[in-house]
């Protein structure tokens, strides 16, 4: 029944839905698996196998502009009016963390998009239909001798991208489980999470040949330790906000014990997604032997967990409004 | 000079009679289900101190506008008076407005498929030197619409006769809506 005035199914609406989700979920991806691979490259790269290019890297350049350009499209389509979404490239409000999020798309996608391209010269010399593109490849390579500062550029645009989904949500003050600076940091650690697992996870099934022991053993110490930072982070999320007075503490008391979403916190994010990849991590770690099982269910509950975190930040915020 | 518009909502004058709701509507066909303006009504306290207390949830025209700052676009804007309005043709409906206000004031229209909420009428009324809608037709003079910088209007001489109250004002929006809170039955 609705109340005397009228309806108020307008203001208990979540406008921010799935695709929202997924998007800054994949925006994670792109930018954690494309610093992964940087990572990778740089601490790594000497000891590598017989390949140029380590099977961490090669997954990288591959997630990283496919994620974008299809969380973009989401992006795109999820708009009231997804045709008039070319106002976003015309006029821009510094102001807007949406404004600056577009202006780092542009920096960002091409570069992942070349950075592809390079990483995968020999497949594309493969196919005639790709030929338009090794002038490109050959107009990149006269850069070699600014690779470095190239490839440091990429990385703090990644930084950028996967900072911005956090300050994106950060910027609201009337959504109190959003409006928090820990959110930007929270989003980046669990998209270098995301990275790790996503970049083994792709790397096991295509790139098998070029895999060293060594680069997997090496990312796997990482997301211990980018997992024991996120677990603190999440904790620090919700004290801040029981410290921010009587609106955001009831918020996050809601949002961490009322109906589906406090029991997805609990069981998926904190659960599947945290200390589950904990185990198997120190587990894998501990052997002391590469056990390929564990590393694949490790990577599998860190891409569910990583999912679930975005998905629960996103509705949650919206519903428990305190 | 600019004008400084102030509505005043009297919350000892208001019935709940919902008829600024209504014209509202009609004003400004607003899809069913949708809402500009509503002013929601609760019984308070224990018997036989009961007492009604009303709100009025609309847009407050912020002078520091979350929803101004926010928006990619500039579809969402101030004019040269400060009133906050929705440029249409810009707009790309991507709701991130609709998040940042804390005053819940807006809506996707589903038929035109953009952002809206309440402009005080300024297209069809105000800017036409008429009330907004809603003050012209309250039976019994609840709301209270003029220019601060007009010493004699109305709206200058209640804003300094009376105590108000801005909705909330902690958050330093600088509303150009203001309360007259109750002074008799029960307080929140």
């Amino acid at each position: 029944m609705s109340p005397v005035w009228g309806s108020m199914a307008q203001y208990e609406m979540v406008h921010w839905s799935w695709a929202i989700a997924v998007y800054l979920f994949l925006a994670g991806l792109s930018s954690g698996s494309i610093m992964v691979a940087l990572l990778v490259k740089w601490n790594r790269h000497e000891r590598s196998n017989s390949s140029i290019w380590d099977a961490m890297i090669k997954s990288g350049a591959v997630v990283a502009p496919l994620s974008i350009l299809l969380g973009l499209l989401l992006l795109v389509v999820d708009l009231g009016r997804p045709l008039s979404f070319y106002w976003l490239l015309i006029r821009y409000n510094i102001t807007s963390v949406m404004s600056l999020g577009v202006l780092f798309l542009l920096l960002y996608t091409p570069i992942v998009m070349v950075f592809m391209l390079l990483v995968f010269e020999r497949s594309v010399m493969k196919y005639t239909f790709l030929s338009p593109l090794i002038a490109l490849i050959q107009a990149v390579k006269e850069l070699h001798s600014y690779a470095k500062i190239i490839e440091y550029f990429l990385f703090v645009t990644a930084l950028c991208i996967s900072s911005y989904t956090g300050f994106l949500l950060s910027a609201l003050y009337a959504i109190p489980l959003w409006n928090s600076p820990i959110l930007p940091i929270l989003f980046i650690t669990s998209s270098i999470s995301l990275g790790i697992a996503v970049n083994i996870l792709i790397g096991l099934l295509f790139f098998k040949s070029t895999i060293n022991e060594e680069s997997i053993k090496y990312l796997l110490v990482l997301d211990l330790r980018v997992i024991l930072t996120e677990l603190p982070l999440l904790a620090l999320l919700f004290i801040g906000m029981f410290y921010a007075g009587a609106e955001s503490a009831n918020a996050a008391k809601a949002a961490l014990s009322q109906g589906f979403w406090a029991g997805l916190f609990w069981f998926g994010v904190i659960g599947v997604g945290l200390c589950l990849p904990l185990l198997t991590v120190m587990i894998a770690l501990k052997s002391h032997v590469y056990r390929i099982s564990y590393v694949v269910i490790n990577s599998m509950v860190v891409i569910v967990g990583v999912l679930i975190l975005r998905y629960y930040i996103v509705y949650a915020g919206q519903i428990y409004l305190g | 000079m600019g004008k400084a518009y102030r509505l005043l909502y009297d919350e000892n004058a208001c019935i709940g009679c919902q008829a600024c709701s209504v014209a509202c509507r009609v004003e400004h066909g607003v899809p069913e289900d949708f809402f500009r303006l509503q002013v929601r009504m609760e019984l308070k306290g224990v018997f036989p101190r009961l007492g009604m207390s009303y709100e009025r949830m609309a847009c407050v025209m912020c002078e520091d506008a979350p929803c101004v700052s926010v928006c990619p676009t500039f579809a969402s804007f101030q004019d040269k008076d400060g009133l906050v309005h929705i440029d249409e043709r810009v707009c790309i409906t991507c709701k991130y407005c609709i998040l940042a206000c804390p005053y819940h004031a807006r809506f996707v229209n589903p038929l035109k498929n953009v952002v809206e909420k309440c402009d005080f009428c300024y297209e069809s009324r105000v800017s036409k030197a008429l009330l907004p809608v809603c003050v012209s037709i309250c039976p019994t003079e609840a709301l209270m619409f003029g220019d601060m910088n007009e010493r004699d209007s109305l709206v200058y001489e209640t804003s300094h006769k009376e105590a108000l109250i801005f909705p909330k004002a902690h958050l330093k929006t600088k509303p150009k809506v203001a309360f007259l809170p109750k002074r008799k039955g029960m307080k929140s």
